[in-house]
């Protein structure tokens, strides 16, 4: 335990919270009975949903960050800001810049004002993505959004309603549904046909010998012993 | 890190370069058996029978999840269920299991409601790191596969089940891939695949170190584009009945608003996940915050059985340090591409690549002989090796294959690839629950359940990528059955829930809770009704 003159003070929505250095807002909020103001989803820093915003009184940067991952700082003053899912367009298969365009008419209204990128939780490059989505540079920008957790708050501080995280699920679903995949044809009929015994050979009806059997099969991926 | 563990560091750096290419300890059979024996929390954990419903006088459950079965259920004493609300198929859960069962159900013509307690994909489906098994590689088959799960699963595996996961896999990766899931591919486009603890041949497909997370968010995003009807921060509390055996719809409280909404349906279909945050024994948990077991709370009033209830996984590698991260889970990947686990003195003492349950055990035991390492907050743990990964794959590896992990990290001036991180068991999956059939009915008719909710699937202990797969297919399945063998609507009424009450009054002691929980203890959330 944290003795309590190790404890710091911060705010949340302007009403003082003590807390332990160390600890996420999220803790700090729960152990002042204030689970009830912030939305929580998995603790974990990846569904997106205890979304805040910070400032310093003494004027340190702030900017916006995920409460469960977020550790408490002296003077932190915290602003739940909770961001809604918008609807999105389907995907579509070989995406182009002019696809994306139509399917997203604010994806050229970017003034390069880099608020976006600020607010990113993931650190993902996030205006730069949207210059090279203008582009047509479908690929890096869809490797860049990879640990994208839509947390929406690239989307919400955009002045401009460019909607990057959503434009980002768009092209990663529209590049996926169009990639062929060749572990995915379809097996030679003579691999089907050697399932039969396989099965046969694991489930004799008694469950110590599936066992015993299942030890040999999958040393060797084979009927025989 | 580097000073009150500098010792302990030190003897790991030293023997890192001669530890690279060693193997693993080996443990014969029987050793393994006793090593479970004396320290899996499965074993060592105090349970108690349950006192009423179909399990009653069986197999001890741990005393958290007895009470809960036991407790009184959060509607009042005078409530009369009267239908606010129509619909043919009510989904409850908004995790993989529940929404891979909405999307089975487009173009049905039905009409689907999905409730969810948390927002929708809030989940532990989006937590999974790890990957999903597929047996797409060379030499593999759905047997191997099947012989893989059923020996980590001890043998206690419902087979039939078993054998529809594996043979299913496939198309539950096509489906991903024509949804616009992005799995890692190897260069001549080939899925790469990889190693878990006790798969015999590669077998997992990954999306780095965000496989839940891509496959979530996908699934999340179809949803939303399509016909289900969604209620988020709506939480189930109680499942209603016609009086005569079947399930008819549930009542659902809505935590923003308080108030209740009785929802009429053909049939229901429990999504509910897991029970992490029941913290069983103290244990930390990896689970998200809705993980409060309530699917088994409320299946279990209308009758139906447990499976292995007795049995949970507490993943080997939960982070320990710092304090802020304690629990969130550390995926089993770190291990599969090369990271060793060490006590105090820098000395490996198990196979890092064996099953889950044993890996556990290993590290309990450890850190009950005294060879663990404590933290300053109080917590003990023993060291995952990550420098190890970019000796012995190449510089940049880490970045490259586990950018979650790092980032997560480098908040707190911890960077993985140079120093080792400390790790601990903590509760990660639900390994029994709900029976179900090969078609997701449980005993009760007019009620379905998929995902971590059921039980059997896994036996006693579940593979690393099996639990992403297993939401996908028998999310699909339960779909499927529901819509070939809709019932009749019939009357919503709480017959079970008064059938339960009456039994409360036999048992000697009744728990002051009610039940489904909701929410974890140490939050502070509580359900509030609101007439």
């Amino acid at each position: 335990m944290t003795a309590e003159s190790q404890q710091i003070e911060i705010t949340v929505s302007g009403k003082p919270v003590r807390a332990a250095p160390g600890e996420t807002i999220m803790h700090a909020m729960w152990a002042a009975g204030m689970a009830g103001e912030i939305q929580t989803g998995c603790i974990g820093g990846v569904c997106g949903a205890c979304t805040v915003t910070l400032r310093f009184a003494d004027g340190r940067p702030g900017g916006a960050d995920l409460a469960c991952m977020r550790p408490v700082a002296a003077g932190m003053q915290v602003f739940p800001y909770p961001v809604e899912p918008m609807k999105t367009p389907p995907p579509q298969a070989h995406p182009t810049a002019d696809k994306l365009r139509a399917a997203f008419p604010t994806l050229d209204r970017c003034t390069k004002c880099e608020s976006c990128t600020s607010a990113c939780p993931m650190s993902i490059p996030v205006m730069d993505a949207v210059l090279r989505m203008q582009k047509g540079e479908f690929e890096s920008v869809a490797e860049d959004f990879t640990t994208c957790i839509h947390c929406g708050l690239c989307r919400f501080v955009c002045e401009d309603r460019v909607k990057p995280n959503d434009m980002g699920m768009w092209l990663r679903r529209s590049l996926g549904m169009s990639r062929d995949y060749p572990s995915l044809e379809p097996p030679p009929a003579g691999d089907a046909a050697n399932l039969g015994p396989q099965w046969d050979y694991l489930l004799p009806g008694d469950a110590a010998e599936t066992l015993r059997r299942a030890r040999a099969f999958r040393n060797t991926g084979k009927t025989g012993e | 890190m580097k000073d009150w563990a500098k010792d302990s560091l030190r003897r790991v750096s030293r023997t890192r370069q001669a530890r690279a290419d060693q193997p693993p300890p080996v443990l014969e059979d029987a050793a393994t058996e006793a090593l479970l024996r004396e320290f899996h929390p499965d074993h060592v954990g105090r349970g108690r029978p349950v006192g009423l419903g179909a399990n009653a006088g069986g197999r001890p459950f741990p005393p958290e999840l007895a009470d809960l079965l036991e407790a009184d259920g959060p509607l009042p004493e005078n409530f009369a269920p009267a239908a606010d609300l129509e619909t043919d198929v009510l989904i409850i859960g908004g995790g993989g299991a529940g929404v891979s069962a909405a999307l089975e159900l487009e173009e049905s013509g039905l009409s689907v409601h999905l409730v969810t307690k948390l927002r929708l994909g809030d989940s532990n489906t989006v937590m999974a790191e790890g990957g999903i098994q597929s047996p797409l590689g060379q030499g593999d088959s759905a047997a191997r596969h099947f012989a893989d799960a059923y020996v980590g699963g001890h043998g206690n595996n419902d087979t039939g089940l078993l054998r529809i996961l594996c043979e299913a896999a496939p198309d539950a990766i096509r489906r991903l891939a024509r949804l616009g899931c992005l799995f890692d591919q190897n260069p001549d486009g080939t899925f790469r695949l990889r190693k878990g603890g006790g798969t015999s041949i590669p077998r997992i497909l990954t999306c780095r170190d965000y496989t839940g997370l891509e496959i979530m968010r996908v699934l999340r995003d179809a949803l939303r584009q399509g016909t289900t009807h969604l209620l988020e921060r709506h939480a189930a509390v109680e499942l209603t009945d016609d009086g005569q055996g079947q399930v008819t719809g549930a009542v659902i409280w809505n935590s923003a608003t308080g108030k209740l909404l009785t929802v009429s349906a053909r049939a229901v279909l429990l999504a509910t996940g897991g029970s992490g945050q029941l913290r069983l024994q103290g244990f930390p948990t990896s689970n998200h915050l809705g993980a409060t077991g309530d699917g088994l709370v409320l299946a279990y009033r209308q009758g139906c059985r447990l499976v292995h209830m007795d049995s949970f996984q507490y993943h080997p590698s939960g982070a320990c340090y710092p304090e802020a991260l304690a629990g969130q889970l550390l995926t089993e990947s770190i291990r599969a591409i090369g990271a060793q686990l060490l006590n105090i003195e820098g000395v490996r003492f198990v196979d890092e690549m064996t099953y889950r349950d044993v890996v556990a055990a290993a590290i309990l035991r450890e850190c009950r002989a005294g060879r663990g390492v404590n933290t300053p907050a109080g917590r003990v743990g023993v060291w995952l090796d990550t420098p190890l990964i970019d000796i012995k794959q190449g510089s940049g590896t880490l970045h490259r294959q586990l950018p979650g992990l790092m980032h997560r990290f480098a908040r707190y001036g911890i960077d993985p690839a140079e120093q080792p991180l400390l790790v601990y068991p903590t509760l990660h999956y639900q390994n029994g629950g709900v029976k179900i059939d090969g078609q997701c009915r449980t005993g009760a008719a007019g009620l379905w359940a998929a995902g971590e909710v059921t039980g059997g699937l896994h036996g006693t202990n579940r593979l690393m990528g099996n639990s992403l797969l297993d939401i996908l297919v028998f999310g699909q399945r339960a779909a499927r059955s529901m819509r070939g063998s809709l019932p009749r609507r019939a009357p919503v009424t709480l017959a079970a829930l008064a059938r339960h009450r009456e039994n409360l009054h036999q048992l000697p002691r009744r728990p002051a809770i009610t039940a489904p929980k909701l929410y974890p203890d140490d939050c502070g959330l509580k359900i509030k009704i609101q007439d």
